[in-house]
């Protein structure tokens, strides 16, 4: 009986062990894809993405897994380490990963229609050295959002437009209702820290590169754009902790009415909200932050050459998931901007056809898709296609906590991470 | 004798040798599966971040060549791993060096008898058995300046007329992670030296009481030499824990403002994670790893010197 037992035991290990492998399986091509945690209703668009997907395409096995954005990087990490990247990735900034030689150029795998169909910046952002790596997700852009309830009661008519009237609103926030509303949201966290930066130097006119796309970190303007995010903390006007706070919490302060401005995502604003605000152009010169994930597939660590039946099985994926009715519902239920004409298009006529992600029953808007979209031209994106980007993600991140905790001065601080990532 | 008798006689001791080599060896096929697990669990993990700590590896994870010590020479450099090593240096000694302290009176207070005793036992045993990460997440709420309950506790009864900072300067942010870390470990020490403190025969309490001993001579002389094998299993342990901690400075602060309040463990995720410098990260841990073994060994040694010579 013992040995019957151990027999068994011996074979459900190894059925197990063997099941664990990727690849072709039963004559099926399986796929692993990472989606990122966008909101807390991604894994049920997926689920249903996943079902729709495999009983159409009965020859794919289509294997999603949704990891937070807190995780993401460390769990693909700890993939690669152990030779167990996924087949597509859902991720920000893709530089990295073709320095290691891990990706396929997206060429090789995309149908000439769904490539056609992508809004011609956003596909050329993820090229690099002449190639396109990735495929845009989705976009968003950030703006100024100001409580316009607090402003007025502070006796400031009009949103500011200007760094000095940011300011000027910030001192009659403070004196108008003391500790009970901050007047300023600041995050420069290591969550998102390069965010603030790019507000702040983009529209003091600075920013990480120059026009000939070469790293210009240390430029006046930027020493300019750090001081004041030093000044905005030295004379108590953003919230005590900007160095922790990460803009989740202040979202969270800005949809209670207890922060009076803060620069933020499209759809910042809590469903059950019932402050009156308005999104206006980041002060100064009114350049918002774009923001565009990624889609990228990985080259099989197994094989040496592309096989075939996987790539033709990648291509399907993308279709599926870029078809215009698909994609669209996908965007309207996230809250965030499509990459593609058509769905860019559908949206700003029918997004009342889609619902919006949760229980809520809420649908999507036309006219905010078309006032967002429209909007996506003027902004601008990191330089995520520039191999040196994550150092300099970290770097800036490291100058603002440095400087604005009197460590050193800004210009001193931005010399030394010029010199470090041009060296 | 004669010949089967002979073969009976030899074919006993052969079984009785191999009944004896059996029992010999039973005890290592029933450790086996351990073994092997700790092996699988523990000992490849360690051998894993030595070879990574001697191996150039890409931002991403994928590993390159041998680079001998340049891992080690690198973050040697680095001023931030100077400033962690004392953060983690004052952090290791401040928990439990005053958890000790506050655990072992709390341990003496509670095996005194009183009304309620079981009740304050059980409620000791709450910040010990709730997780950490949710412990120092309530904590990060409870001192945000903003909207955080201590302000708003305070400011209601009066106490402070405005808001106060609590975490306005990384020294700031380092004491509350200090003592958010005494706070959590203090049970742990207490129910260790619980369960010396109970095993003391009271005779001979009764026999220092019939010589005129004081409260003091008591403690120093009977109390504190037969509490020790437990209180340095407590603090042994309490080293490891602590030196390896990583939910409360990673929940409260991040190792920020600027890298300020980073102890080894954070820093080294921080390193890996966050800036995809992992032999670098793994130097750190192996460095990590040798001081806690020389500190741990030293302080084990001397405790049980000192215990031999008693």
């Amino acid at each position: 009986m013992k040995k019957i037992v151990s027999v068994l035991l011996i074979l459900a290990m190894v059925l197990s062990l063997a099941a664990c492998g990727g690849g072709e399986t039963g004559g099926k091509v399986t796929l692993d894809v990472i989606i990122s945690q966008y909101g807390n209703y991604t894994q049920a668009w997926w689920t249903e993405f996943e079902k729709d997907f495999e009983a159409a395409n009965t020859d794919i096995d289509l294997n999603v897994e949704i990891v937070s954005w807190n995780d993401i990087y460390s769990v693909v990490t700890t993939r690669i380490s152990n030779n167990e990247q996924p087949d597509i990735l859902n991720i920000s900034g893709f530089a990295d990963y073709v320095a290691s030689d891990l990706l396929m150029p997206a060429e090789e795998y995309v149908s000439e229609a769904t490539k056609e169909n992508f809004i011609d910046s956003f596909w050329e952002s993820n090229e690099m050295d002449g190639t396109v790596w990735a495929l845009p997700i989705l976009a968003s852009c950030r703006a100024l959002f100001v409580n316009t309830e607090l402003l007025e009661g502070a006796g400031i008519a009009a949103a500011p437009t200007t760094w000095d009237e940011v300011l000027t609103a910030c001192e009659a926030i403070k004196t108008t209702y003391g500790d009970s509303i901050i007047p300023w949201g600041l995050d420069i966290s290591t969550d998102e820290g390069q965010a603030a930066f790019s507000y702040y130097t983009w529209n003091f006119g600075g920013g990480f590169v120059d026009e000939e796309g070469n790293w210009a970190l240390n430029s006046a303007e930027n020493v300019e754009a750090v001081e004041f995010i030093k000044t905005l903390i030295d004379k108590g006007y953003c919230n005590s902790a900007p160095y922790t706070d990460t803009r989740y919490p202040l979202q969270d302060a800005f949809s209670a009415g207890t922060l009076a401005m803060m620069i933020g995502p499209m759809n910042m604003i809590s469903a059950d909200s019932t402050v009156q605000y308005e999104a206006v152009n980041i002060p100064g010169l009114g350049i918002g932050l774009g923001v565009c994930d990624q889609l990228m597939t990985f080259k099989d660590p197994k094989a040496e050459e592309a096989d075939p039946a996987r790539t033709e099985a990648i291509t399907k994926f993308y279709d599926a998931f870029y078809e215009c009715e698909t994609y669209s519902g996908y965007m309207v239920y996230e809250g965030f901007l499509p990459a593609t004409e058509d769905a860019s298009e559908n949206l700003s006529k029918n997004a009342e056809k889609y619902t919006v992600g949760g229980d809520s029953g809420a649908t999507g808007s036309s006219e905010y898709f078309a006032t967002f979209c429209a909007t996506l031209p003027t902004c601008s994106f990191y330089p995520m296609q520039k191999a040196e980007w994550m150092d300099v993600r970290n770097g800036v991140i490291d100058v603002e906590q440095k400087v604005c905790q009197g460590l050193t001065t800004a210009q001193e601080a931005l010399d030394a991470l010029q010199a470090q990532v041009s060296g | 004798m004669n010949k089967s008798a002979k073969i009976q006689s030899q074919k006993n001791g052969a079984n009785s040798q191999t009944l004896q080599t059996m029992r010999k060896v039973e005890p290592y096929i029933w450790l086996l599966p351990s073994i092997i697990l700790m092996c699988c669990m523990i000992m490849i993990p360690i051998v894993n971040v030595f070879r990574a700590s001697v191996t150039e590896i890409t931002k991403v994870g994928v590993y390159k060549e041998f680079n001998g010590l340049a891992n080690y020479a690198s973050i040697l450099k680095e001023q931030t791993f100077w400033n962690t090593l004392q953060n983690t240096l004052i952090w290791t000694v401040v928990v439990v060096g005053v958890s000790t302290v506050f655990g072992f009176i709390l341990a003496l207070v509670l095996n005194v008898e009183f009304k309620g005793r079981k009740f304050v036992r059980a409620l000791i045993v709450f910040p010990w058995a709730t997780a950490l990460i949710i412990q120092s997440v309530v904590w990060k709420y409870i001192i945000n300046a903003d909207y955080g309950a201590l302000n708003a506790l305070l400011y209601n009864l009066g106490i402070i007329d405005k808001y106060v900072n609590w975490t306005a300067t990384p020294g700031a942010f380092f004491a509350w992670e200090c003592f958010i870390g005494i706070f959590v470990t203090i049970p742990f020490v207490t129910f260790c030296v619980l369960s010396g403190l109970q095993s003391i025969d009271t005779s001979l309490y009764e026999a220092c009481d019939m010589d005129g001993a004081n409260f003091f001579q008591k403690l120093f002389k009977v109390t504190l030499p037969l509490v020790m094998p437990s209180l340095t299993v407590s603090t042994v342990l309490n080293i490891i824990y602590v030196f390896n901690s990583f939910p409360i400075v990673w929940t409260i602060s991040k190792g920020d403002p600027a890298d300020q309040t980073h102890t080894l463990v954070t820093y080294l995720y921080d390193l890996s994670f966050s800036n995809g410098k992992f032999g670098e990260a793994a130097a750190v841990s192996v460095i990590g790893f040798v001081i806690l073994a020389v500190c741990a060994s030293i302080y084990m040694i001397m405790t049980l010197r000192a215990e031999r010579e008693d």
